[in-house]
């Protein structure tokens, strides 16, 4: 690869990120460089050291990246001269809300309950950013999808008209191919629809029966992510797509939280089938005629199954995956944020305490849904999103509070604050700014990887 | 001042019991008088504070409450250490998640302190025409086993209180017994079971406990 060639990839990272820099807050985006580059500069030098020059591509963005003059921070918020950013004049007001209900000690973290939100949890589906849209629509008028360009396009968010078909082709269900995909598509929802005549009955069969009960347990208990969990017709869709999986994936088999999971794909490929102005969450499921329900159930399932596939360690016995990537979170936020890191060791908080949940979930706990899903078209766009860049997201998460956490003092504080982070007013613009946050750290430590063994 | 400072007494307990039995509901009753008709799963454990007043001593209880399936048992079993109480909950209107509680009760002998005071929880007792598990038969297997019993609604509020202050009283009494015994408590460093009463002049701040 030419070193021209990855300037200009990194050029146009850093456009495509340009949003993220634009919110001037003192209390976010680049402290990660500004701080710590200048504290660690020992652990930088063993960087450059360490890295080995695999790719020219690997030392050019590690390189320009250390140099934080390369990142431009605009100083005026409601530019829109970077390209494909325009944002909204209330947009940047809902950031103005979202900054200042930051946690205080005044406040009781118990309050922050999602139930309280009266606004749509997928509200900000709805993007009318028209240039990104327009080279959505370019990529998509294509016979063949170039995929290394949609993955480029969609890390930054991608447009809601396009995200059912871009989610799909990233996950490699539906094929790049235009004249491909009626074949595929047809022969993958028979095989799951003839999965489901196959398997479906045996949820009452003694072997079955403990994995079934649970699933329906859990299924109502979703209300509180999205109202339309209370229709019976979407509790019996996730049950069959869940029951289906489990029993198909017995290593792991169904694991409590793996039900959110499934929602994402869900919403996203029902809202396919929903004009703009309906609120999904209070979409009538019966509204749409049954083989539009089947597609969107089988679609569901194959998306569900991708994601799983790479992160099925985490449901395993004793959930290794997740072991492992707490493990690794505590020493990311020991080298990025070592005030942090000590105060929650002198409070006796064990990173297991809250980060399980953050792992076993992928934050869906801890994000509206409409975050999530902003979220996961970078995890999509990402090699090894789920598994491998979530890390740097929920560090970049974990960080973006500390100020909030120093301030509390003692370990029923600080706990209760960790497991109840204030988000509810959440942005996809917030999600942009720990996505670049996220990938900063990504390229200081995923190229050094004896870094975070040898503390 | 730090809340630290606040109470006379720790007392870390961990509910447990089958999924849906309505730990989670009990636990934010009593914490926050709230009761959620569809609360999400825990995952993991999920953790809790009040204190209350036994004595005129403050007793801090700091409650995990943790997921009933079966594959969080790995994790959730390391939250038995350190524990002084557990609140074993099973559902009066399901009779398998009240056949489970000789399971939950060896995870306890496995993995907890051998003094752990237990109680038995027979929670959802405001679903009286839908009983499958006897109030009698309840009771007389938990006297068997040494454990207290009672049964709860944290719907319409029945018992959670008690439930609670029973519990905890009996630690205190056993704490508060054995300090005077042999001036020494079983202090584990991470995090402490309980703290000796702290200077008796200080007076403490009820309203500045994080969950009353």
């Amino acid at each position: 690869m030419s070193k021209k060639k990855d300037q200009e990839k990194f050029t146009e990272y850093s456009i495509n990120t340009d949003d993220a820099w634009e919110i001037d807050d003192n209390t976010m985006s680049l402290n990660i460089l500004d701080s710590n580059f200048n504290d660690n500069s020992e652990i930088c030098k063993q960087t450059n050291a360490e890295v080995p020059p695999r790719t020219a591509n690997q030392q050019q963005s590690s390189t320009v990246v250390l140099d934080s003059s390369a990142v431009r921070k605009p100083t005026d918020v409601n530019s829109s001269t970077y390209p494909g950013i325009i944002r909204r004049v209330d947009d940047n007001q809902n950031l103005k809300a979202s900054l200042s209900v930051r946690y205080t000690n005044n406040s009781n973290p118990n309050s922050f309950s999602t139930a309280n939100i009266t606004r749509s949890n997928l509200a900000t589906i709805v993007d009318v950013d028209q240039p990104k849209q327009n080279k959505f629509k370019e990529i998509f008028d294509q016979s063949t999808i170039d995929l290394e360009k949609l993955r480029k396009t969609s890390w930054n968010g991608i447009t809601k008209q396009y995200r059912a078909q871009a989610w799909k082709l990233l996950c490699g269900y539906l094929p790049p191919k235009v004249e491909r995909r009626e074949d595929t598509l047809t022969r993958k929802r028979d095989e799951y629809w003839s999965y489901v005549s196959q398997y479906y009955h045996t949820r009452t069969d003694k072997e079955h029966q403990d994995t079934f009960r649970q699933i329906h347990i859990d299924i109502p208990r979703m209300s509180p992510l999205m109202a339309i969990f209370q229709q019976v017709v979407v509790q019996e869709l996730f049950e069959r797509i869940l029951f289906i999986w489990a029993i198909r994936h017995p290593a792991s088999g169904y694991v409590q939280g793996i039900n959110d999971l499934l929602l994402p794909f869900f919403a996203v490929f029902l809202a396919e089938f929903i004009n703009n102005d309906v609120d999904i969450e209070h979409f009538n499921i019966d509204s749409l005629s049954e083989s539009n329900r089947r597609i969107i159930e089988a679609d569901s399932y194959w998306a569900t199954s991708y994601l799983l596939e790479g992160i099925q360690d985490n449901y395993t016995f004793a959930q290794p995956g997740i072991q492992y990537k707490v493990r690794t979170l505590e020493e990311l936020i020991k080298r990025i944020d070592e005030p942090l890191y000590r105060h929650l060791k002198n409070q006796n908080i064990e990173f297991l305490q809250f980060a399980f949940r953050w792992m076993n979930n992928l934050l869906m706990r801890e994000l509206p849904v409409r975050c999530t899903i902003r979220l996961w078209d970078t995890y999509l766009a990402e090699q090894d999103g789920f598994s491998h860049f979530h890390l740097y997201i929920c560090a970049a998460f974990l960080i973006r509070f500390s100020k909030d956490l120093l301030r509390e003092k003692d370990f029923h504080g600080l706990l209760l604050l960790l497991q109840n982070l204030p988000t509810q007013s959440w942005t996809s613009n917030d999600i942009s700014i720990l996505t670049a946050e996220a990938y900063q750290l990504k390229v200081m430590f995923a190229n050094a990887p004896r870094h975070l063994s040898n503390s | 001042m730090a809340r630290e400072d606040e109470y006379d007494y720790l007392f870390k307990v961990v509910l447990i019991g089958d999924s849906g039995v309505g730990k989670s509901n009990l636990l934010s009753r009593f914490t926050r008088n709230e009761f959620n008709l569809e609360s999400k799963s825990t995952i993991g454990v999920e953790f809790a504070t009040r204190s209350i007043q036994v004595d005129k001593k403050t007793i801090k209880a700091q409650i995990w409450d943790t997921a009933g399936q079966e594959r969080y048992r790995a994790i959730t079993s390391a939250y038995y250490r350190g524990a002084v109480g557990a609140l074993l909950v099973y559902d009066i209107s399901k009779h398998n998640t009240y056949e489970n509680v000789e399971r939950w009760l060896k995870e306890l002998r496995d993995h907890a302190d051998s003094n752990i005071v237990i109680s038995l929880v027979g929670n959802k007792s405001d679903l009286r025409h839908l009983r499958s598990v006897p109030s009698d038969e309840a009771k007389s297997f938990s006297e068997k086993n040494g454990v207290s019993f009672i049964e709860t609604s944290a719907l319409d509020s029945t018992n959670v209180e008690q439930a609670f202050h029973t519990i905890l009283t009996e630690i205190y009494r056993i704490v508060s017994q054995r300090q005077i015994q042999d001036h020494i408590g079983p202090i584990s460093p991470n995090p402490p079971i309980h703290l000796p009463p702290t200077d008796p002049d200080f007076k403490s701040r009820q309203n500045t406990t994080c969950c009353s």
